[in-house]
């Protein structure tokens, strides 16, 4: 089973005000405090960007701010670590092709 | 700028005990945290931890986050910056960090303590890069901190503690675990660890590693092999695995960067993790104003880092507020040299004996075998056989029907005139491994006490199937007992034949596969087999009884394997069947069209 998971022996997930966000301009669900890779995730969505030489997949690998390799480009500004920015109401969220044009 | 008496970079076990405990002594302290709310990755960890009652055994991680963060909270002197990353140290003892990724603020201090962890290694392989590919802790994070799950089935890669806690954290949530590899030839972590997952049924791969990861643009499958002694993948023993996702629980490397921009000496001690800063017993490292815990000094367990982050906080304090604090140190010297001293610990020490940090003496301890007990009385059995610094049976057992000693890394010896059968330690064991057992000579059966933290909980009655310690089915056995503790480790007694008294070691749902025959209404082969057993003999009985080849296909699909079924059952030929009757429609329309009715006008 991939997304959220309902059921839990030891752990209890309240369910939390939803918002919406919006990857790759489709609307997504998300939970308020979600960081940007777990609503992703929870969306099924595994691809957070292609590398900047090779154009690979790349996506989560920490998921505690350290790797960087979850880099977004988050509301227009790319290199943003997304297991690390919390999702916001009506946040653009978009795959980082390369390593991000300069704002 | 703002100026503090100390600072602590991380908020993890570590960092919140030295904040507490310079707090506590009334310095002004400031502690940065870059997540939103303290913890470390104690809040990701739903396992019940080792140790004794004073560092929180028995306790889940994130209930032992709360209970810090609770301590650091309630303190007048303690400053808590969360969604705070430290991005660098500068002369003057000042450091700056950047507050919710925008505000810099910088800040001073007289003591440092620096408690940054660590993080997850690399191990690259081919397509390690690839989306599906994750370090263990992050699906950690995935699932217990946000109750997200990346994948349905998946490898672990590595026998560790970490790898091992993962395993078992994941089918509790309800996936599978195709495999854990190891490419030594013994398990890395703790052997109750392994026999927590082996039971339900995961093998652990010895001599293993991974080659290559399969996908285009995600994980859909792992190559894995046999290694020799080198390491090196022996040709011919690879096996493809399906597996939608990878974790790499390899080790963690401490994280330095921080203690380098503060002019601490760091050496290279593979022992330790990797890069370490250089410090003295009392955790003050090269710089004299700087102290380092936890993770970043040696990668360990949290227990060894909340002493750590004690020890490390006391000498601050001795030196912020001019006081002696030796008797207390030494204290915290001698539980964390105690804590270090059994087997596991053996890398750990002689890792510090590069920086002239000497193990001190401690009570010796003792290795005592898997002891069975009194055949007939109702009584804990202990599986508990290797030595980890880990007393908790002990201090819960109130008729002291368990002992453990001086030396935390003793195994547990049961006194079975004292032992009472309450099972207050089977649901208290972090290990999980203790269970009860009664035989039952009357009955010729055997009553069996085990620890269960999965759902659904079993029932009353229920039927269940009775598994041996590599997951394998053993016999039926019967639920008679259902015991629901608040620590949520609950206690299912189930009975079952005598002879398997020995072997059985946990349960589960009975999970009987068979092929689906009768693709339209879902029907198996095992349920044709017993409606032909219960008394079926021909096809139009067959139908009537399970619905086969009733469906919208008519019995195209599945009709002549059906006939071969029963043919095969009954020991008819096929020609000598009847085979039904066809009727209209052959294939699905709509029923509109027999209401227009006669020929179109």
């Amino acid at each position: 089973m991939r997304g959220r998971i309902k059921f839990h022996p030891i752990l209890e997930f309240k369910e939390k005000k939803k918002i919406k966000f919006y990857f790759e301009d489709q609307e997504i669900e998300a939970y308020e405090g979600d960081t940007v890779a777990v609503a992703l995730h929870a969306a099924g969505i595994r691809i957070l960007r292609y590398t900047p030489i090779n154009g690979r997949p790349a996506g989560l690998f920490c998921a505690v701010g350290k790797c960087s390799s979850c880099l977004m480009e988050i509301d227009g500004i790319p290199n943003r670590r997304s297991c690390m920015t919390r999702v916001k109401e009506g946040m653009r969220v978009r795959r980082q092709n390369k390593r991000g044009d300069v704002v | 700028m703002k100026e503090y008496e100390a600072v602590v970079i991380g908020g993890g076990p570590a960092g919140m005990v030295g904040a507490s405990e310079l707090g506590s002594h009334g310095v002004k302290t400031l502690i940065v945290d870059e997540n939103d709310i303290p913890g470390g990755q104690l809040v990701k960890q739903t396992h019940k931890f080792f140790g004794d009652h004073e560092h929180y055994a028995s306790i889940r991680g994130f209930e032992i986050a709360e209970k810090l963060r609770g301590d650091i909270q309630g303190l007048a002197d303690v400053e808590i910056a969360t969604s705070s990353t430290v991005i660098g140290m500068y002369p003057g003892n000042t450091l700056v960090y950047a507050k919710d990724d925008d505000i810099e603020v910088k800040v001073s201090y007289k003591k440092l303590l620096i408690a940054t962890g660590a993080m997850e290694k690399q191990l690259p392989f081919i397509n390690s890069d690839l989306p599906g590919v994750y370090g263990a802790g992050a699906v950690q994070t995935l699932m217990n901190e946000y109750g997200v799950m990346p994948g349905k089935r998946f490898l672990i890669v590595g026998s560790g503690n970490i790898g091992l806690i993962l395993a078992y954290q994941l089918l509790q949530s309800g996936v599978e675990v195709r495999a854990i590899l190891e490419a030594l030839g013994k398990i890395g972590g703790y052997l109750v660890h392994a026999n927590k997952v082996r039971r339900l049924g995961v093998p652990i791969l010895f001599k293993h590693t991974i080659l290559r990861a399969i996908g285009d643009e995600e994980v859909q499958g792992a190559v894995v092999a046999q290694v020799d002694d080198k390491f090196k993948p022996i040709p011919g023993t690879e096996k493809e695995l399906v597996v939608d996702t990878i974790c790499i629980a390899v080790g963690l490397t401490p994280l330095t960067e921080l203690a380098e921009q503060a002019n601490c000496e760091i050496r290279y001690i593979p022992e330790l993790g990797g890069y370490v800063p250089v410090r003295d017993e009392r955790m003050r490292t090269t710089n004299p104003d700087v102290f380092v815990a936890g993770d970043i000094s040696s990668i360990e367990e949290a227990t060894t880092a909340m002493i750590e982050g004690k020890i490390s906080a006391l000498s601050m304090i001795e030196e912020i507020k001019d006081v002696n604090l030796e008797k207390e140190i030494e204290r915290e010297l001698d539980t964390l040299a105690l804590f270090r001293s059994g087997p596991k610990s053996v890398r750990i020490r002689s890792g510090l004996k590069k920086f002239g940090v000497k193990q001190r003496p401690v009570p010796s301890s003792s290795q005592n075998g898997l002891q069975i007990g009194p055949a007939g009385k109702l009584r804990a059995i202990v599986d508990c056989t290797e030595e980890i610094p880990c007393n908790s049976c002990e201090a819960i057992c109130k008729f002291n029907a368990i002992h453990i000693g001086e030396n935390i890394n003793s195994t547990p010896v049961v006194d079975y005139d004292k032992c009472t059968g309450c099972a207050t330690c089977v649901s208290a064991c972090p290990g999980l491994a203790i269970y009860m057992l009664k035989e039952n000579p009357d009955t010729s059966t055997a009553t069996l006490g085990i620890p269960y933290e999965f759902l659904p909980i079993p029932e009353v009655g229920q039927k269940m199937w009775g598994m041996d310690g590599n997951g394998n089915y053993i016999c039926d056995v019967t639920v008679k007992r259902v015991i629901k503790n608040p620590n949520k480790t609950n206690i299912i007694y189930v009975e079952f034949p005598l002879e398997f008294a020995q072997m059985v070691k946990h349960t589960a749902f009975p999970q009987k596969s068979s092929p689906i025959i009768c693709r339209c209404e879902e029907v198996t082969l095992e349920q044709i087999e017993q409606a032909i057993d219960s008394g079926a003999t021909d096809f139009e009985e067959l139908k009537r009884l399970t619905r086969v080849t009733m469906g919208p296909c008519g019995g195209k699909n599945c009709k002549l394997i059906v006939l071969g079924i029963l043919s095969r059952k009954t020991g008819v030929p096929i020609s000598e069947l009847s085979h039904g009757t066809s009727r209209p429609p052959v294939k699905p329309v709509e029923f509109s069209l027999f209401s227009k009715g006669g020929d179109p006008k």
